[in-house]
């Protein structure tokens, strides 16, 4: 068996507690090991990053797709918004991301002679998170100082679309040009079901409340989609938009770099990536029987990364996140939302959280997500007082800490986890690039399981989940 | 309902009176004074929004020793009002509407019926929009409105500026258009509707 992959290590971050707090992580604790995920699946794609030649792929890549784009629209008295978003930071270090944006940015200078050029970082729930990430790689001096983070309480500009007036943040549009600086990772396929992932921060990372409760709260699990779609499809959001740079990812890396002028079409060809290669990974975790889920990246509960999937996925494995006939996945907001007083869902059909996960031991996990849901039906345990003491300041996880235990280092925790659940398997979420860190009766289940899965998935899930989405192979 | 266990608090020295603090503030707990900011510490109700949104670093956000408790008693309205206004906003009365929260559609039905005129007194009384202050506008919006309630956005401010569609005011010709793109309307119009009319599991005034 492989030794187990080392980890990213914990980042510092007002949303997390301090790295030196950090005193173990899980991929060091006896029995554990890895598995490469081709050996899972052969068929995942080569890919360019990770490599030895690190970030400069990832230059060389966006200038070779930013070749065929169209750029005669910007001329050099325009200015030009390279919209990005906090997602793209949490990918493999998070330098891809940052080298393909400062290459957007040197390629449209070169090209167009333009000089007016920013760049507009969106976030999630946590406002000052691409602030950090601004910082961290470099990208205000890339920019010349025009580099913010923006967020969805920033000051609004309203949106006239086909289904009414929606709203952006104002400083998003603010230039003659948008360009729209994303990536195809899935992470959120429980919200997006990878209807339209591409089209998504138009409605999300680049919207202001309004926008993002409509998609929460208004339209349902699937119908939600649309949200993004209404803004980016809308006479002004047309006006403005120059052309999509997306990484294209896949589990076990970065594939390459796509840009096009039609967000649709490169919308098509990252829908087919999409449930081709995460569709495998994902359908593999809910054939996992039994398990202890180990958190240990630098992310909130939901975005900490096992073999490109989120926990928050793995929280609801056992629907198929993919199939839209499946109106609620185990966990989204909608499902959470639809939890009564008695802690039971409101309808039978609604589906509890993934039975597999016996225990959640959080290692090192961040703040900034309301992740109250998991502690609350996941038993769960925190490593270290100090972490809980920064959940329970937290506004949005005041009670996170009511329904988890505190574990005063890793392994006490494991020790407890392996002894009340009676299953010695083992997955850690800790982003391990090209592999999954996980136990050794974990590692030969999932590769045992694989090759069935695989046949099952492109047999006959792909071409129903393709169906459902109107994108023909 | 919610515990509010932390208050902002303004460092005056660096604090330059752009009013960003006072333009996000959900429960409109921050004044300019002499063109500084100052928090009104009885309406604060601990969310960060000025702090995470303050461009000079200028606000803390403080432990409160002692915690206080906001919420409003359901059991003090008639539960068949409540009840009628959830439903009339498509919301089950169980339905959580804030997810940091865990503020259900009957509070913010209750503190409607107890007089509540906009999204920032309801914030206020119930804590709702006080944790990630995104997610829970349009719940707000929808129930003031089944109430007959046509609240103004604070002028000037940045905390809200409108309702916005909901599924079952898509129009049909857009429904019809997307059709083959994975959106189904129609499906979750079911699914919302079913929850909507789902029995409560626990009446609040019982
Ligand atoms: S946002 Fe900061 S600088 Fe601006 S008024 Fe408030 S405290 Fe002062
Ligand atoms: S309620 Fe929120 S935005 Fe208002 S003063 Fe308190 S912490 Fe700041």
């Amino acid at each position: 068996m492989r030794p187990p992959i080392t980890p990213l290590a914990p980042r510092p971050s007002q949303y997390g507690i301090d790295p030196s707090l950090v005193k173990t992580r899980a991929s060091d604790l006896p029995g554990m090991t890895s598995v490469m995920l081709r050996e899972l699946f052969p068929d995942l794609p080569e890919v360019i990053f990770p490599c030895e030649e690190g970030v400069a792929a990832i230059r060389k890549a966006t200038e070779e797709s930013l070749e065929n784009v169209d750029m005669s629209m910007i001329k050099p008295e325009h200015s030009v918004n390279i919209l990005a978003a906090h997602h793209g930071f949490t990918l493999l270090g998070g330098e891809p991301y940052a080298e393909m944006l400062k290459t957007i940015k040197d390629v449209i200078e070169a090209r167009t002679g333009c000089k007016s050029i920013r760049l507009r970082a969106g976030v999630g729930l946590r406002f000052r998170e691409t602030e950090e990430y601004i910082k961290r790689y470099g990208l205000d001096q890339h920019f010349n100082g025009k580099a913010i983070g923006v967020a969805p309480v920033d000051q609004g500009i309203a949106i006239e679309t086909e289904v009414g007036t929606l709203y952006g943040i104002k400083k998003i549009y603010d230039a003659d040009w948008v360009v729209h600086a994303h990536n195809s990772d899935v992470r959120e396929v429980h919200f997006h079901r990878q209807v339209d992932r591409a089209v998504k921060p138009f409605g999300m990372a680049y919207a202001r409340i309004e926008t993002r409760s409509t998609y929460h709260q208004n339209l349902g699990p699937r119908a939600a989609n649309f949200t993004a779609r209404a803004i980016f499809d809308s006479p002004f959001v047309q006006s403005k938009f120059a052309f999509a740079s997306f990484l294209t990812v896949a589990p076990n890396g970065i594939i390459n770099v796509d840009a096009d002028n039609d967000l649709y079409a490169l919308n098509d060809r990252i829908t087919q990536s999409g449930l081709r290669y995460y569709g495998k990974i994902m359908t593999l975790f809910g054939e996992i029987d039994e398990c202890i889920a180990v958190l240990d990246f630098p992310c909130p509960v939901v975005y900490v990364f096992a073999a490109g999937v989120i926990y928050a996925n793995f929280a609801g494995a056992n629907t198929d996140l993919y199939d839209l006939d499946t109106a609620l996945p185990a966990y989204t907001w909608y499902t959470e939302a639809f939890y009564g007083k008695r802690g039971k869902p409101l309808l039978d059909e609604i589906p509890r959280v993934n039975p597999a996960i016996k225990m959640c031991v959080h290692n090192y996990a961040w703040t900034g997500y309301p992740s109250a849901f998991f502690s609350e039906h996941i038993p769960t345990v925190v490593v270290g007082q100090e972490q809980a003491d920064h959940f329970n300041m937290d506004p949005q996880n005041l009670t996170y800490m009511k329904h988890a235990m505190v574990a005063e280092d890793l392994k006490a925790a494991m020790e407890f986890a392996y002894k009340v659940t009676g299953t010695n398997k083992a997955v850690i979420f800790d982003g391990a690039m090209g592999g999954i860190n996980v136990s050794k009766p974990l590692a030969e289940f999932l590769l045992k399981k694989a090759p069935e899965v695989s046949k099952r998935v492109d047999e006959e899930l792909l071409p129903k989940w393709l169906r459902q989405r109107g994108v023909i192979l | 309902m919610k515990v509010i266990n932390q208050l902002a608090v303004v460092d005056a020295e660096k604090c330059r009176g752009c009013k960003t603090c006072e333009r996000v503030c959900p429960v409109l707990a921050i004044k300019m004074e002499n063109r500084k900011a100052v928090v009104d510490n009885e309406r604060c109700r601990g969310c960060a929004n000025c702090e995470q949104r303050c461009p000079d670093y200028a606000i803390k956000m403080v432990k409160l020793e002692q915690p206080v408790l906001v919420k409003v008693d359901v059991s003090a309205v008639d539960y068949a009002l409540v009840e009628d206004l959830c439903r009339k906003a498509k919301f089950n009365p169980e339905q959580l509407i804030c997810y940091c929260t865990a503020t259900r559609a009957e509070e913010v039905a209750a503190a409607i019926l107890q007089g509540a005129r906009s999204p920032e007194e309801i914030s206020f009384l119930t804590g709702v929009r006080t944790g990630c202050k995104v997610e829970c506008i349009q719940p707000i919006l929808r129930l003031l409105e089944a109430a007959g309630i046509k609240p103004e956005p604070p002028k000037g401010g940045w905390q809200w500026y409108g309702r916005t569609v909901t599924v079952w005011e898509i129009p049909e010709e857009v429904k019809k258009k997307y059709a083959s793109r994975g959106f189904y309307f129609d499906e979750d119009i079911k699914i919302l509707d079913r929850v909507a009319n789902a029995p409560v599991q626990e009446r609040s005034d019982s």
